[in-house]
């Protein structure tokens, strides 16, 4: 049996363990009998059916979607920029996003349940609709990250503008939304989010080879027949709908993007389709990991789910940035 | 001669069947689960207390709400422990609340009320509301009725004065003050306190000290919190030129009980207008002495 192999097979016992354990920690406090009686026949009482069932699935399974997906965006956009820094953030989708929530928060706050995804998904499409125009402008597809950059901070300027003049329980509201949370999620938008990661697994399972062949350099793509800017703005394309759309459910979610990609090719491979494997199944993993922290670790409060993966993303990452230079 | 027994077993069980329910009705009033610090205080005024089951963080008064259940904050709630405690009703503060959390509440078929009081007025009608609601209606209708008569005898003990020109030190750094829409320029209103920053666009505005130092600013409100020391505030000693500092006319009233919207901040209120009304009667006896000594 080949290392890949059992390397994948490990993670995907991760996830189910994850899941599992996902499904056991929470505030309320549920015997393993109890939760397992609940999920596989009856619930013992309706308190419990409505803990596991409106509360913990929906959170395990949009974390599952939503990890996969954020990791994924980010192992595609590393390969397909040949930056290693790449992460679909970058490329001002949180800050358009921000903008919308902002904007959805000051102008229809009474109706926030599906004005605020809907104003998220549109400021984050909004705000890579402009980096394209001006990498498109600049000829020079290489520009792309900056141009994110600028963009994003120009965004979130206008952002803070606003939220400055409004009412300032809307400025807390959005601050606190860019960190990001499970807690509002329920089984519709795993359906979204899930339905987005599949087709742009799809995409990606059938162009793996051709974004392969930009890790070789883009002449050196071009050579073999890729048409280079325009897989590169498909790509783009793609991650900004997956991560657009997992923010506008969750939130900002920092790190996973820029962070998993980076483990999975220690451990199991530089090549897309490993990459994008091995990034779907820790992501996964490792969301549902953050959000059983995120509701367990106070005994009072939540924590916004963005301060734990940053938390924890940054401190694994320097740890195997040391680990990889002591074996180099 | 059955039929007669029957007929009474059931008339007997019904009747009991009635008093247990009725019984149910009187004894067992509504739980509540208070979202606010200022929710909280305003249950424990109309005497529904009690009925509190849950709270969020810093619900801390009076003393007895400390050991009330948390059950989150103003960002986020956890939802698992309110389906736990299975209330009656969720009171929630609208603005203050994580609004993405109350619908998914209200989606599991939580009955939810919004609290969202912007002036006096609006505290003694959220009593109302809430003592109806809870079964305290005569207590909340005293207390309501209460806080609007002072409200009134303040209002009238002051409307006639002259204004004098006051500095709202909402916060320090960055300094920031109060404008129309803010919750305490209400409180200047009543006690007939000038507030240069008035009419700025936004409620709570940063200002700049070269602005505040280009308005003769009488006298200085620097609410504390129980929490904050002096050092927290502005140091205005530094600005000798601002006539407020120089006359060493700066007030320090209690933050906490004035920014909660609750019948407290009335108490604060009758404070805060009596203490603005000695720098005012400062303010013309040193113009008299001004005056006479030219």
């Amino acid at each position: 049996m080949n290392r890949p192999l059992v390397v994948i097979s490990a993670l995907v016992l991760l996830i189910i363990t994850s899941a599992i354990a996902g499904l056991s920690f929470g505030p309320l406090e549920l015997t393993n009998n109890e939760i397992f009686q609940c999920v596989l026949f009856n619930c013992a009482n309706e308190i419990t059916d409505m803990v596991i069932w409106q509360v913990r699935v929906p959170r395990v399974l949009v974390a599952l979607v939503a990890g996969m997906g954020l990791a994924i965006a980010g192992a595609i956009l590393q390969n397909t920029t040949r930056n290693p820094l790449a992460d679909p953030y970058l490329f001002g989708i949180v800050s358009g996003a921000g903008l919308g929530a902002t904007i959805a928060n000051l102008v229809l706050s009474h109706e926030l349940s599906i004005a605020l995804p809907l104003a998220a998904f549109l400021g984050a499409l909004f705000a890579i609709t402009i980096v394209v125009l001006i990498a498109n402008v600049l000829q020079r597809m290489e520009q792309l990250l900056l141009a994110g950059v600028a963009v994003s901070f120009m965004l979130a300027a206008i952002t803070q503008f606003i939220l400055y003049f409004g009412e300032p329980f809307a400025t807390n509201r959005v601050i606190f939304w860019l960190m990001g949370s499970l807690s509002r999620v329920e089984m519709s938008n795993f359906y979204v989010i899930t339905g987005v990661l599949v087709i742009s697994l799809i995409v990606i399972t059938a162009l793996h080879r051709q974004i392969d062949a930009l890790l070789l350099g883009d002449e050196s793509a071009a050579s073999l027949g890729v048409n280079v800017n325009r897989l590169r703005l498909l790509m783009l394309g793609l991650c900004a709908a997956l991560t657009a759309t997992i923010v506008a459910y969750c939130g900002g979610i920092g790190f996973v993007g820029l962070m998993i990609p980076h483990i999975v090719r220690q451990i199991i491979g530089v090549t897309t389709l490993k990459l994008v494997i091995g990034s779907a199944l820790i992501g996964g993993s490792f969301l549902i990991w953050v959000d059983i922290i995120a509701r367990s670790a106070l005994s009072n409060a939540e924590i916004p789910i963005g301060i734990i993966t940053s938390a924890l993303g940054s401190i694994f990452f320097l740890f195997i940035m040391v680990r990889s230079k002591n074996t180099r | 001669m059955n039929n007669i027994i029957i007929t009474l077993l059931v008339l007997t069980l019904a009747s009991t069947t009635f008093s247990s329910n009725g019984a149910t009705v009187s004894n067992a009033k509504p739980t509540v689960i208070a979202l606010s610090p200022h929710i909280v205080e305003m249950l424990f005024d109309i005497g529904a207390g009690e009925q509190i089951i849950g709270t969020s963080a810093f619900a801390d008064y009076p003393e007895q709400a400390k050991s009330i259940p948390v059950v989150g904050n103003y960002l986020r709630l956890q939802i698992e422990k309110v389906i736990a405690l299975q209330p009656d009703y969720i009171i929630a503060w609208q603005s203050g609340n994580p609004s993405d959390d109350l619908t998914k509440l209200k989606k599991l078929g939580f009955k939810i009320i919004y609290s969202q009081p912007n002036n006096f007025a609006d505290i003694a009608k959220e009593m109302r509301l809430f003592g109806q609601l809870i079964g305290h209606q005569k207590q909340a209708e005293r207390k309501a009725k209460q806080l609007l008569d002072e409200l009134d005898v303040i209002k009238a003990q002051y409307q006639d004065k002259t204004p004098v020109i006051v500095f709202y030190e909402l916060w320090s750094r960055p300094l920031t003050t109060i404008a129309k829409g803010s919750w305490p320029q209400q409180f200047l209103n009543v006690c007939q306190a000038q507030n240069p920053f008035k009419r700025v666009a936004t409620p709570y505005p940063q200002v700049n000290i070269e602005k505040v130092l280009q308005t003769s600013i009488q006298l200085i409100i620097q609410p504390l919190s129980k929490n904050q020391t002096d050092k927290q505030g502005f140091n205005w000693q530094d600005w000798p030129i601002i006539p407020a500092v120089k006359n060493n006319q700066i007030l320090q009233p209690n933050a906490d009980a004035m920014h909660r919207m609750t019948a407290r901040s009335l108490e604060e209120l009758k404070h805060l207008c009596s203490a603005i009304d000695v720098t005012r009667q400062w303010l013309l006896n040193n113009n008299e002495q001004a005056h006479a000594s030219h």
